[in-house]
């Protein structure tokens, strides 16, 4: 059991996948401006994470090995039809803010990565424990982002002004506003792990 | 060959189990989505038309592409059109649902979907910008003033207003 709390907590900080693995950081980019559109495809992306992870552990001996990817692409990508259709579904107004990035959830490094670095050697309650804790790790990296974000580039956290008067900083709004803060937030995560050793 | 054609199988087996997966989930959600995007345009169109009671689509060619809606009060009177325009904006398309009185008045205008930039061209949803083009004549929005520093997302919802309102009023005319 100690184990496989180990398992999910790896992929919270020492295994982060957004700032220690530095893993599907192009959605990272394109969705963070908002804390609400981080929740949603948070959300999303932890869904195909562990669904995928659950099918292919247990799978794995199945699948032969020369043919795995192409049969790992067609799991992830049922996964993240599913997750499309239900935000469609049940919430269009998030479908709608966060668009293709969505269904690009097929392309995230981070799914094929953990599904061939993890879930195809693991077994199955090992695998979804990875996927879990790698799932909350993205999600919690992609709050921590898109709220230094949305409070720098509109003065705004969930769409609620915070602070009465204050200025936006523009630049934080764009995509280069993203990878500052990646950098930085990168930087930070580095500092602290060399301080700890 | 075996070798082959067991992998054939294998990848075929798991893309069978998928498609038939997605086909149930499908089935599932299919009409909750249809229903999801008739009740937004129904509240989009009363937000543009708040006087009307009931709208129906003018439709065109074989694939009924809506081209207008006319919008009747409870007597049901022709009171209004409602039309759906796009314009290229500073990073996306941005669609809006615009109410038109008969005598080119607008009645009220709505964002339905764009992405610009947040804090900047995002600003066009705002009632601040969208209020202003209440009582303009549709063909000439000379009275609504560009949000600072998002000119180019301003001008997309304008000028795709003031053009479709246009092709509306030919259309109508055509109508009649």
């Amino acid at each position: 059991m100690k184990n496989l709390i180990k398992e999910f907590t790896k992929g919270i900080i020492k295994e982060n996948p957004t700032f220690v693995l530095a893993l599907g950081l192009c959605p990272t980019l394109a969705v963070s401006v908002s804390v609400a559109n981080a929740i949603g495809m948070g959300i999303a992306a932890t869904f195909v994470l562990l669904g995928s992870s659950i099918i292919i552990s247990l799978v794995r001996d199945f699948i032969p090995d020369r043919i795995r990817i192409p049969c790992y692409i067609v799991i992830i990508a049922t996964f993240v039809t599913i997750a499309e259709l239900c935000m469609k579904a049940y919430s269009p107004a998030l479908d709608r803010s966060l668009g293709i990035y969505v269904p690009l959830i097929v392309v995230n490094c981070i799914v094929l990565g953990r599904a061939e670095a993890y879930a195809c050697k693991n077994n199955l309650s090992r695998s979804f424990f990875d996927g879990l804790g790698m799932g909350v790790g993205f999600t919690l990296a992609l709050i921590l982002i898109s709220a230094i974000r949305e409070f720098l580039g509109s003065g705004q956290l969930l769409g609620h002004t915070l602070v009465k008067g204050f200025e936006p900083v523009f630049v934080f709004g764009m995509p280069s506003g993203a990878l500052l803060v990646i950098g930085l937030l990168l930087g930070l995560f580095n500092l602290l792990k060399e301080k700890r050793t | 060959m075996r070798e082959m054609a067991r992998y054939g199988f294998t990848l075929a087996l798991i893309c069978l189990v998928a498609a038939g997966l997605l086909a149930a989930v499908n089935a599932l959600t299919g009409p909750k989505i249809l229903a999801a995007a008739a009740a937004e345009e129904q509240a989009g169109l009363s937000q543009v038309m708040p006087l009307a009671d009931k709208f129906t689509a003018v439709k065109q060619g074989t694939d009924e592409t809506v081209l207008y809606y006319k919008a009747f009060d409870r007597q049901d009177k022709l009171i209004g059109f409602v039309f759906k325009s796009g314009g290229k904006g500073y990073s996306s398309v941005i669609q809006s649902l615009t109410g038109m009185f008969p005598d080119g008045k607008i009645s009220g205008i709505k964002i339905i979907s764009l992405n610009e930039t947040p804090g900047l061209g995002m600003r066009v949803t705002e009632e601040q910008f969208t209020g202003q083009f209440k009582g303009q004549n549709s063909m000439d929005l000379a009275g609504v003033q560009a949000i600072t520093g998002a000119t180019i997302s301003s001008y997309a919802v304008m000028d795709s207003v003031m053009q479709k309102a246009k092709e509306i009023k030919e259309l109508i005319k055509n109508d009649k």
